[in-house]
Parts: C-alpha cells; sequence; structure tokens
C-alpha cells in the first residue's frame, strides 16, 4: 500500500469524524465500488451485496470515532466488509461445497503429470470467450468454500497483495498462500475440464 | 525437481517469493517439461483472468442500487454529529460485552482453539494478563467479566486478531 494512499485515507477519516460536507461524497467515491464488489464476489447476490454494503457503510461510520488506526483505513473497511457478509452467509443454508481434493492435479509414483494437458492460456485472451470464461470463473469460485473464496477474492479477483489479505483475515501469509495456491488449483483444473469438453462437443 | 513437487511452489513461484536456486530448477524443468510448462500457463491464466475481470466489472454497480446506497449513507452520515454520542457508547457497551464474554469463555474453558492458542501466547508476553486470568481460574466468582483497563484493552487487540467471522468461542 503506497504511503500517499494511506495518508488519503486518514485525511478521509479525520474529515468524517469532523463531519466535513465532502466527507461522505469522498467515502462514497472511493469505497461504494470497491466494497459493493467485493460483497457481491462473496455472497453472490445482488440483494445480499446491497444490504451488506449499507451495514458495511454504517458500521464505519459508527465506529468512525472510535477506529484505532492501527491497520490502514482501506485494511479496516475490507475486514468490516468481509465480517459482514461472512455473519450473513453464517445465517443462511451452508453451501453445498465441492471436495477440492477431487480437482488437484494428479501425479504418477514417479511426480510426472498423470493427465494430459490441454493449453488454453490464450484461449482466454479471445473475445469471444471473454463473457463465458467470466461466468464460468465466477461459478465456480462460487463453488469453493467460504475459506478459500474469500482468500481467492481479496488476493486474486481484488489484487492484494499476501501480506495485505493476511491481515484483512487475521491469517499467517503462509496459510494464505496455501490457500490462494488450492484455490487456483482448483479453478485450474475445472477450467481445463469445462474447456476440454466445450471442444469434444 | 520433478513434476509434483513443481506444482507445489507455483504460487511462490508467481508472486516472486522463492529462492533463488529453487527458481533456477523449476525454470530449468519448464524448460524441457511441456506437461508443466502448460500446467504453469493455466495456472497463471486462472489469476490474470480473475483480475481482469474485476477491473472489467468495477464500479458497475446498478444505477438503483447505487441511488439507495448513497442515499442510506448521507442520511447516516448527516446524523452523526447528534449521535456521535450515542454511537461511542454503542462501540464502548460492544467492546465490554465482548470483552466479558471472552472472559467467561476463557474461565469455563470454552475458548475456541485458535483463541486460546492467542491467549496463551499473550500471556507469555504480559505478566498483568496472565495474574488477572490466573486469579480468575483459581476464583471464578470474583469480579469477573468487566477487568481494568490495561486488560481490557489486550484482549480487545486479542479479539481484532481473530479471522472475520471466527468466533471465539466453542458452540
Amino acid at each position: 500500500m503506497s504511503a500517499e494512499r494511506w495518508k488519503e485515507d486518514e485525511a478521509l477519516l479525520e474529515s468524517l469524524r469532523k463531519g466535513s460536507p465532502g466527507a461522505v461524497d469522498e467515502l462514497l467515491r472511493q469505497y461504494q465500488g470497491k466494497i459493493f464488489n467485493l460483497a457481491m464476489s462473496i455472497l453472490k447476490n445482488e440483494s445480499d451485496a446491497e444490504e451488506a454494503a449499507q451495514d458495511v457503510f454504517m458500521t464505519v461510520i459508527r465506529k468512525a470515532d472510535t477506529f484505532q488506526g492501527n491497520s490502514a483505513f482501506y485494511s479496516w473497511m475490507y475486514r468490516i466488509c468481509v465480517n459482514t457478509c461472512l455473519m450473513r452467509l453464517r445465517g443462511k443454508r451452508r453451501n453445498e461445497t465441492v471436495s477440492l481434493e477431487e480437482f488437484m492435479p494428479v501425479f504418477t509414483d514417479e511426480g510426472m503429470h498423470a493427465s494430459p494437458m490441454d493449453d488454453w492460456s490464450k484461449e482466454v485472451e479471445r473475445n469471444a470467450l471473454n463473457e463465458e470464461l467470466g461466468r464460468m470463473i465466477r461459478m465456480y469460485t462460487e463453488e469453493l468454500s467460504e475459506k478459500y473464496r474469500v482468500v481467492f477474492v481479496l488476493s486474486d479477483v481484488e489484487g492484494l497483495s499476501n501480506e495485505e489479505t493476511a491481515k484483512i483475515l487475521g491469517l499467517t501469509v503462509p496459510a494464505v498462500k496455501s490457500r490462494l495456491h488450492r484455490a487456483r488449483l482448483y479453478l485450474r483444473e475445472q477450467l481445463s475440464r469445462y474447456l476440454r469438453e466445450g471442444k469434444a462437443g | 525437481m520433478n513434476c509434483k513437487e513443481l506444482s507445489y511452489m507455483l504460487a511462490d513461484y508467481f508472486d516472486g517469493s522463492m529462492d533463488p536456486q529453487l527458481q533456477q530448477e523449476l525454470d530449468g524443468h519448464l524448460a524441457h517439461c511441456e506437461q508443466c510448462l502448460v500446467f504453469t500457463k493455466t495456472y497463471q491464466a486462472v489469476s490474470d483472468k480473475a483480475r481482469r475481470l474485476r477491473q472489467q466489472i468495477e464500479y458497475e454497480i446498478p444505477p438503483d442500487v447505487r441511488d439507495r446506497l448513497e442515499t442510506f449513507v448521507r442520511a447516516a452520515a448527516l446524523k452523526y454529529p447528534e449521535k456521535l454520542d450515542e454511537y461511542r457508547e454503542q462501540v464502548e457497551r460492544e467492546r465490554r460485552e465482548m470483552v466479558a464474554g471472552l472472559v467467561k469463555a476463557a474461565v469455563a474453558g470454552k475458548l475456541s482453539p485458535v483463541t486460546a492458542l492467542l491467549l496463551e501466547t499473550h500471556w507469555n508476553a504480559c505478566p498483568e494478563c496472565k495474574e488477572y486470568f490466573d486469579g480468575l481460574l483459581k476464583a471464578p466468582d470474583h469480579g469477573s467479566g468487566d477487568p481494568p483497563d490495561l486488560i481490557h484493552s489486550h484482549v480487545i487487540r486479542l479479539m481484532q486478531s481473530l479471522p472475520p467471522g471466527e468466533e471465539f468461542f466453542l458452540a
């Protein structure tokens, strides 16, 4: 996180506390999209994401005064958002989640790849496939259990560093890496199967 | 390095945290193993695509959702000055309740494993907290629930380091 962004966040928090009229505009401009998108990535449902976003902003306003500033403001907001979304998910029927093991790469006893490998990495650049692949990634991400999904969303989708993700989730960096790695392996395998079947059909 | 070992290291490989010598070995393997090359490319394509998707859909909030959210946040912020004291009290109360809950769970031996570990680790570094909790464990009826400020602030910090959505007590 750049020092500039950090300073901006400090200033924003300060003006929120003072009740400056511009503070809310700034808060919305900077975070409305991010929070809504993050909530959508976790909850996968527009009206849930909307309610969660309201809760997040309400919590931020309520706690602006007592926020202790031992983490960066954006990281605090993301944490509130993840927390709010997970609480919401808990109230619902637990998602049927797939077993990741079934989608991990398979190796021979000699440690070589046991299954054939298609290179579709260039195909993801093709515009024709763009929308479809996007839908597939979202669908498969949704199948991941929370613990993998949240890490994948923060690190790969939101583009945060492993250190930032670890801080927001209260995990160690190695734990973040290991979850991220497994989530990617799972998605890689699912996309491979999907594209292979697509070709065959 | 074989294919299996290579697959374990891909996360390190792409975030640049890999030991230089291992990376050399990995690159050496990739140079002659077509299967791993494809595996690695498609592995990376997953994060690339996810990231680009996000950039494409950024700020794409439906207009009516955006309107409602803005109205909501503005109304909440407008009330902020008059509600400030109430908010402070709320936060204070929530914190006291959380701390009391944690202390109670600790005394009853009902902390979640993660919280218990965090607390024990903290005790090793903080004689004040250790003494306070030891006292309670010996005589659970004495003044539990509302610890002195120092203990209170340490317990709050400890709870803030728990992963989001993680409960501090056993279900």
